[in-house]
């Protein structure tokens, strides 16, 4: 499946869900880029990612992830995940991204992580 | 290797030919192929399948999964010389991995061994719409049980097939994460050294040792050094995953260097030439029990 993405909002917390997959194979990692970009382009600073519906991530795809959150942090803001799982948090634990993204289990949780000051404990 | 062939045909109505493999792939690829406007016809097997293809010109082969692997190559054979250019998806239950050589030497578009993810299917028929031009992508240079020989064209869909042909081999001394390493690798020498330019190459050896399985790339590119990478994602501390993204994007870089860090972390060595521009990755086997001292 390629990607699919829903938006959501949650008070100034931006959610969201992917579905399928961010390869380079048919531009969606492109696309997951266009979409993070046009948000934060209208003010968005606070972004959850839910990968729960996330079957597959590739190196594209994390450059994208890396580059947005280290984009956010500069400007106040910053970028976490949700349930990300199967072969996403396989990569993701290879390359040691869960140290430097904050990963939650909770929607709840990580919404609420957003309004505590500084990183709230991975809870992965 | 022949140039690519011409993208340039004008739309037209495409149809494909779907062979039984039970309801729920027969439903899906249905609807993959609905959903793009290509009309469907179904075969009861891979005989009736070859019996139609002499007659229709279809663009797209499905097999069914009941053959044997030797019975799909050669149904693929005799469909290819009577429409060269169809593009024909390989399903099978039963194999060997000199079968799925011979299918890629043949030319089959792709070829899945069960059991296989129905997503995976669908995505790879996907591509096989979306590609025009594909029959000379990959080329079987020398093939031998313990070492193959590639020439693969620069395009992500050609990357795509290759993969899905490794995988079909199903070794299972050649897991999951040998296999993205490998993705990884080629995707990197096609964009960094053929620039994604599908009149450019790269050539790919798979080695299968008693202790090890090696797989070398070589891309038509310059080559390159690591240390011109110190500020990508792999020379930097494991700790410091955010660390490149600044110095990168002062140079006018995107984050990077994930490919190498991935596949330098998933396989036991990866060795770079003098030049830069070809790479081995050796993945190391325990041997069975029964030859251990």
């Amino acid at each position: 499946m390629s990607l699919q993405i829903s938006i959501r909002q949650s008070d100034d917390v931006t959610i969201l869900d992917l579905r399928g997959r961010s390869t380079i194979d048919g531009g969606e990692s492109e696309l997951l880029d266009s979409h993070l970009q046009k948000l934060i382009a209208r003010g968005a600073r606070k972004l959850l990612l839910n990968l729960a519906d996330l079957t597959q991530v590739d190196s594209s795809g994390l450059g994208i992830i890396v580059g947005t959150c280290a984009s956010l942090r500069r400007q106040g803001g910053d970028l976490r995940v949700l349930r990300p799982k199967g072969l996403v948090l396989e990569v993701f634990k290879v390359v040691r991204l869960l140290e430097a993204i904050p990963s939650f289990e909770d929607e709840a949780q990580a919404l609420a992580s957003f309004q505590s000051r500084g990183h709230a404990a991975s809870s992965s | 290797m022949n140039a690519p062939c011409s993208s340039t045909a004008p739309a037209q109505l495409k149809t494909a030919l779907v062979v039984a493999s039970g309801t729920d792939i027969d439903e899906l690829l249905t609807s993959v192929l609905g959903s793009d406007g290509w009309s469907t016809h179904h075969a009861v097997d891979n005989q009736h399948a070859l019996e139609l293809a002499t007659t229709e010109p279809f663009d797209l082969i499905v097999t069914g999964r009941k053959m044997l692997g030797p019975d799909d190559v050669e149904i693929l054979r005799r469909i290819r010389s009577a429409r060269a250019h169809v593009r024909l998806i390989i399903l099978t239950d039963r194999f060997t991995p000199g079968d799925v050589i011979a299918a890629m030497r043949e030319g089959a578009f792709s070829y899945f061994s069960a059991p296989f993810d129905a997503s995976e299917l669908a995505e790879m028929v996907r591509v096989a719409m979306a590609s025009p031009c594909w029959d000379d992508g990959i080329e079987v240079l020398s093939a031998t049980p313990a070492w193959v020989r590639l020439a693969a064209r620069c395009d992500i869909s050609t990357a795509d097939r290759l993969v899905q042909f490794l995988r079909g081999v199903r070794d299972p001394d050649i897991p999951e994460g040998i296999i993205f390493a490998f993705r990884e690798v080629l995707l990197n020498a096609m964009e960094y050294g053929g620039n994604f330019d599908p009149s450019q190459h790269v050539e790919i050896s798979f080695i299968r040792a008693r202790r090890a399985v090696a797989c070398r790339v070589k891309d038509p590119g310059h080559g390159f050094s690591l240390e011109e990478l110190r500020h990508a994602a792999i020379n930097r501390p494991a700790d410091d995953l955010l660390g490149h993204v600044a110095v990168r994007e002062a140079q006018g870089l995107r984050p990077g260097g994930f490919g190498l860090l991935l596949a330098k972390k998933l396989v036991d060595e990866i060795i770079y030439s003098e030049q830069g521009n070809e790479v081995l990755l050796v993945k190391y086997v325990d041997p069975p029990i029964s030859q251990v001292a």
